[in-house]
């Protein structure tokens, strides 16, 4: 099939699915005529909204260029969350018991987040390689388990002793990700970094060549002597690593301290990206950006139409599905049979 | 201390009935060769529309019970259309349902006013004269309805499956769909009609949680508890008596929870409610690493059919 028909295929997919979207939200109170106002005009012409985007695309990109790397090698990373939290926890660790002098105190919180995203995948990677046991389950499991580490957390040691809100202590000035100015933030130009080593290492190096092998066939990949192990071990570890890395974007950017959810739906959209984005660490850049969009958006929406941001979700999953649905008609040709 | 084993026995049969209902649901769909990720979803759903029943009628707890198994089975329906017919890569297509029905739930319990609302519910009957046999009255026989219900269910689930003409033919769907489908059965019919029923137990499931359990809807009320009956599943190789005797693992498990804590025992509260799930995952490496018993595991779980296909 012609890339162009399945071009248009996809297109298609998404215009259905937004449509349904959008039937929704003329159904959950929004007026017609409002929706390309809130979705298209508020969001481009307003620089404090267009700065909104570019804040709230650097985590989605973590979490998308991550899920993908784990999908290239058939690693159904679900885990994403439970990596952000452990992300954001190494991170605020960093900055509660003082580690390092300040000029390294970034770096270092970036590096320990890193390790610990690692460390949380480690454990359902070892299960899947050496005794099969089925990873999704693992890893959304461990979700849990990470959540109620974090409100521990929250909850004692780390509780904040100047309001006694279940947050941590607020971040020093040099414990932040910096601005650098035209509404630009470190954490994007961070997760555009990354995003450009990964593309790099799938698009170039033999590592990336190995990861399509194991992608597409594993068994044969083993027979002809590709390292397999190595390949979705590294590629899995990376993944949990850009996953903490978002965690840590979010607590050194954002919020400037733990919170309670921080986490909460990046999982999804990180899978949805990586879905979208054919695992391509570039096209999941682009993909991440425009699912700011739809955060943004849904974020005024829950201001000024009192819509609950279960709706971005509930978007998210709609598309997916519908793109989903749509690779049927990519994979076969379609005639009626009376 | 007697007192504090009963009182965690007595909370047992509660805790598991969810974990059982779910993996007998689970173990219908995947014995067709359907791996029914969606599980947390259709639990959501089923327990966010228990509670809707209950709130609209104002009671009725078996009717809530119902409409819960209707709403799952419902939405059971798209993930059967996107698996069955369309052909949808199982795994995305039971994640996308999950997320569905977890931001519908949310959206729909929000935007109708039926969240943190506290229903009626069902109560505990005491089945007298049994109940007031010392110790074994309270454990066994002073439970709800729908706990003695899970006994049937599950009869009637292994007989369906193992000694009816319906149950073979959805197993050999399950075991290889080309020779079924050489044998004149409807793969895709057998496929969606187990989706179906499954899913009807897993909403009822979620709505055991809702309307007998808890007795309200907030968002993300199964709390994983459709993952670990996926992994119950697994642990109990798709067949209906180790599902039950894991379900009862499980309950116990979750039944120790509240009773450590009204016994007073100093336990970081937190740490004892990561214990269901560290569970779920020993229990999981140790049915890979210990290879016990038979397997049913399905050959052609997870694989669509296409007929004529090459593989």
């Amino acid at each position: 099939m012609s890339p162009w028909l399945q071009a248009l295929i996809l297109a298609g997919a998404l215009v259905v699915g937004l449509g349904i979207s959008a039937t929704l939200l003329i159904a959950a109170g929004v007026k017609p005529s409002a929706l390309f106002e809130e979705f298209i005009v508020e969001n481009f012409s307003d620089p404090e909204n267009l700065h909104s985007i570019l804040v709230q695309a650097a985590p989605l990109i973590f979490v998308g260029v991550g899920a993908a790397l784990a999908f290239r090698v058939r690693f159904w990373n679900l885990g994403i969350e439970g990596q952000m939290i452990f992300g954001g926890i190494a991170a605020t660790a960093v900055s509660f018991y003082d580690i390092g002098p300040p000029l390294l105190r970034l770096p270092l919180m970036m590096l320990f987040a890193a390790f610990a995203g690692m460390a949380w995948i480690v454990v359902p990677l070892w299960l899947r390689v050496r005794w099969r046991v089925n990873e999704i389950i693992v890893t959304l499991l461990l979700n849990y388990v990470a959540l109620n580490f974090l409100l521990h957390l929250l909850y004692g040691p780390w509780l904040d002793p100047k309001d006694n809100f279940p947050h941590s202590p607020q971040f020093r000035a040099f414990e932040r990700l910096p601005e650098l100015g035209l509404g630009i933030s470190s954490a994007l130009v961070l997760a555009l970094v990354f995003t450009a080593l990964s593309g790099w290492l799938v698009m170039f190096t033999r590592f990336g060549f190995y990861t399509k092998f194991v992608h597409d066939n594993d068994r044969m990949a083993l027979a002809v002597g590709v390292p397999i192990g190595i390949v979705i071990f590294g590629s899995a570890l990376l993944s949990g690593a850009l996953s903490a890395l978002a965690g840590f974007a979010i607590a050194a950017a954002q919020e400037g301290r733990l919170t309670q959810s921080y986490f909460a739906g990046y999982g999804f959209s990180g899978i949805l990206i990586a879905f979208l984005a054919r695992n391509n660490p570039i096209a999941a850049m682009v993909v991440a950006i425009l699912v700011a969009v739809l955060f943004v958006s849904g974020r005024s929406l829950q201001v000024f139409y009192q819509i609950p941001f279960a709706m971005v979700q509930l978007i998210q999953a709609i598309i997916v599905i519908s793109v989903a649905a749509s690779e049927f008609l990519m994979r076969h040709r379609v005639h009626w049979v009376r | 201390m007697l007192h504090f084993i009963v009182n965690w026995l007595a909370g047992t049969p509660s805790f598991a009935t969810p974990y059982a209902l779910a993996a007998l649901g689970l173990i219908i769909s995947e014995r067709a060769g359907v791996l029914s990720l969606g599980a947390e979803g259709f639990m959501l759903v089923g327990a966010l529309a228990g509670v809707a029943t209950s709130l609209e009628l104002g009671g009725y707890p078996a009717i809530s019970l119902l409409a819960a198994m209707l709403a799952a089975a419902g939405v059971s329906l798209l993930f059967a259309f996107l698996v069955v017919f369309l052909r949808v890569n199982q795994v995305i297509a039971g994640l996308a349902v999950v997320f569905f029905c977890d931001g519908l739930t949310s959206l729909v319990g929000t935007l109708c006013d039926w969240t943190n609302r506290p229903i009626t519910g069902l109560h505990a009957v005491a089945l007298w004269p049994l109940s007031d046999i010392p110790v074994v009255g309270k454990i066994l026989f002073f439970q709800n309805i729908v706990v003695y219900l899970v006994i049937p269910i599950f009869f009637l689930v292994n007989y369906v499956l193992t000694r009816s003409m319906l149950g073979l033919r959805l197993r050999s769907v399950g075991e290889n769909p080309e020779a079924a489908d050489a044998a004149g059965v409807s793969v895709s019919l057998y496929r969606l009609g187990a989706v179906v029923a499954g899913s009807a137990l897993i909403g009822l499931a979620g709505g055991y949680l809702s309307v007998v359990d808890v007795k309200l809807w907030i968002p993300d009320i199964s709390g994983g508890r459709g993952w670990i009956a996926i992994a119950l599943v697994i642990f109990a190789r798709w067949q209906p008596w180790r599902a039950l005797l894991g379900a009862l693992l499980f309950g116990c498990i979750e039944a120790l929870i509240p009773r450590i804590a009204a016994a007073g025992i100093q336990v970081p509260q937190y740490f004892l409610l990561m214990t269901p799930y560290l569970a779920t995952i020993a229990v999981m490496v140790w049915a890979a690493v210990t290879k016990f018993g038979r397997s049913s595991e399905p050959a052609a779980l997870g694989q669509p059919h296409i007929r004529e296909e090459r593989r």
